[in-house]
């Protein structure tokens, strides 16, 4: 038995190993020379530099991207997560048909195909002279980051007891203050798990960004898709830009790793 | 005594913004499918359904729907079969499965720009790790993102190393919340390692596959990001699907019009899959999960 155990952990450390190669790939070469990064068989051995990554950070302004999907990413979650909650601790107390519909309503919006509102979205933003602004990817990130917002914080409220808003209200409070003095706080961890998938959400966006910014908001997924790699000697360079890209995201697996089931899913499987 | 009394107005910030910003822009997107619309000229022609039966009288489209299907129904299966793999491995390990799973989520949760450009190292030809590494042993590897037909088994093995995890994650959740004693019985009673695992396991687990695989089939669906960088729907159309078909007719031909029609019919196949799926999630909202 204790030999299968080892065997089925080789098994699967072997698959893991095998699922990180490409990101372990990138991060080699974002520390070769160009002559390393492209040899014929690979290079493994090589004198490492950290020089791609300050040129792609600093001689080549990603950093301004970073600041513009920061930028974007965190006024999206300072929007979607408050009006987002509001309306799951309505959709949990309230339990009638047209609650239910609206509530499936929203599932459905959450499942349409991004194109589609991409194409208005660009033909407002040109009509309105919105396009290239901070403002329009906000807004477009909101309302596609909403329905995952509501279904997820609705899973967290329905496990808030009633009888705390009972309570609340025999105290006295209206609805308002029974929701920001007694539900909100009792509901603070699922807040800040539905605030972070709703920032690496917004983070990782790629097509609105691609459609709705230009030069002065372009977020980071954009720009290193500018770097795609078709010419092969700014392999470490957009190596270094990407691994660098990837690295919050790390950070951000080791805040939430308890919740990744339930983040994932909207909340409909709890982990 | 009334506890929630005005509550419904907690809706109304959140439903304005999705009037506004999701309601509003597909009505728009319905209308400007009846245009013929090059968006430079400013000047949109009514054509009706024109746009519509343009779209299916093009072979172009036809392939679109085709690749769209071939993709999506490849990569899902593809990953319903490495995640249960690798769901059923980690259950039985008694040792070290948080921190594989965890590690083994990397993939997914990574920018998919990002991981896209990872897998174009991978698989570019000649100095890809994969031609780099073979090639000199003399073993030749396929074309990976050069011919029609290795470019979408690429685009399909893409798909399947951001999305298994998924699948292995939610299977794992699953899997976790068997009821034992079905288990120990079906044990008792003799079942082996096989049988267990397809006539008592996978059973019990049906609306939790069917959960799994509905969102992925949606969600591959709308998959944009990794073929966009990996092929760019190429070579020429072999791994263009319908968002990509769409992404070429709005914003680079900026024929909005005609792309608004194309991403109407899009909507219309997914709206047939959504509500198969709805239908069966509102069973199981009733039941209280």
């Amino acid at each position: 038995m204790k030999t299968r155990q080892v065997l089925l952990f080789l098994a699967l450390a072997a698959a893991t190993f095998v699922s990180l190669i490409p990101v372990l790939w990138a991060i080699l070469t974002s520390f070769k020379q160009p002559v390393d990064a492209f040899t014929i068989p690979p290079t493994l051995v090589f004198s490492p530099t950290a020089e791609f990554h300050y040129q792609i950070w600093f001689e080549k302004g990603f950093w301004t991207f970073l600041v513009n999907s920061m930028v974007i990413a965190v006024s999206t979650v300072c929007i979607s997560v408050p009006i987002g909650t509001m309306a799951a601790y309505a959709l949990s107390r309230i339990e009638t048909p047209q609650t239910r519909a609206l509530l499936m309503v929203i599932l459905a919006v959450r499942m349409f195909p991004h194109m589609l509102l991409a194409l208005p979205f660009f033909v407002m933003a040109s009509m309105l002279k919105l396009f290239d602004t901070y403002a329009i990817m906000i807004m477009a990130l909101v309302a596609i980051n909403q329905p995952f917002t509501i279904w997820l914080m609705r899973s967290f409220l329905v496990d808030v007891p009633r009888e705390l808003d009972e309570a609340a209200c025999i105290d006295g409070c209206n609805v308002w203050q029974t929701f920001v003095k007694v539900i909100v706080p009792a509901v603070r961890p699922g807040i800040v798990v539905t605030s972070l998938f709703s920032l690496l959400l917004a983070y990782n966006e790629f097509l609105f960004a691609l459609v709705l910014t230009g030069a002065k908001t372009k977020t980071l997924p954009v720009a290193i898709s500018e770097y795609g790699g078709e010419d092969i000697t700014y392999w470490s360079l957009s190596a270094a830009g990407a691994v660098g890209i990837m690295l919050p995201i790390l950070l951000f697996m080791v805040f939430v790793q308890r919740h990744l089931i339930r983040g994932l899913t909207m909340g409909a499987v709890k982990g | 005594m009334n506890t929630h009394r005005g509550l419904v107005w907690f809706l109304a910030p959140s439903l304005l913004v999705l009037l506004a910003m999701l309601v509003y822009p597909l009505g728009y997107a319905l209308y400007l499918s009846l245009f013929d619309f090059y968006l430079p000229s400013n000047a949109p022609k009514f054509i009706g359904v024109g746009n519509y039966l343009a779209l299916l009288g093009e072979a172009r489209f036809w392939s679109a729907v085709y690749n769209t299907f071939v993709i999506v129904m490849a990569s899902v299966a593809l990953e319903f079969c490495l995640g249960l793999a690798l769901a059923v491995g980690l259950y039985k390990l008694r040792f070290g499965a948080h921190g594989l799973m965890v590690v083994l989520f990397v993939p997914h949760i990574i920018t998919p720009v990002v991981a896209a450009l990872f897998l174009r190292w991978i698989f570019v030809g000649q100095w890809g790790l994969i031609d780099a590494t073979f090639w000199p042993l003399g073993i030749f590897t396929p074309d990976w993102l050069g011919d029609p037909i290795w470019a979408k088994v690429t685009v399909v093995l893409a798909d399947a190393w951001k999305a298994t995890p998924f699948m292995m994650l939610v299977l794992y959740a699953g899997l976790q919340s068997l009821d034992q004693s079905l288990i120990e019985a079906a044990t008792v009673d003799g079942a082996n390692g096989r049988q267990l695992l397809f006539r008592v396991v996978l059973p019990l687990m049906r609306p939790i596959i069917l959960f799994v695989v509905s969102i992925r089939i949606m969600d591959a669906f709308r998959f944009f990001d990794t073929i966009y960088v990996l092929t760019g729907g190429g070579p020429g159309t072999a791994t263009e699907t319908l968002t990509l078909y769409t992404y070429s007719v709005g914003f680079s031909r900026l024929e909005v019009g005609k792309a608004s029609a194309l991403g109407v019919v899009t909507l219309l196949i997914v709206l047939g899959l959504i509500s198969a799926f709805v239908s069966f999630i509102y069973r199981r909202e009733r039941g209280r999960f």
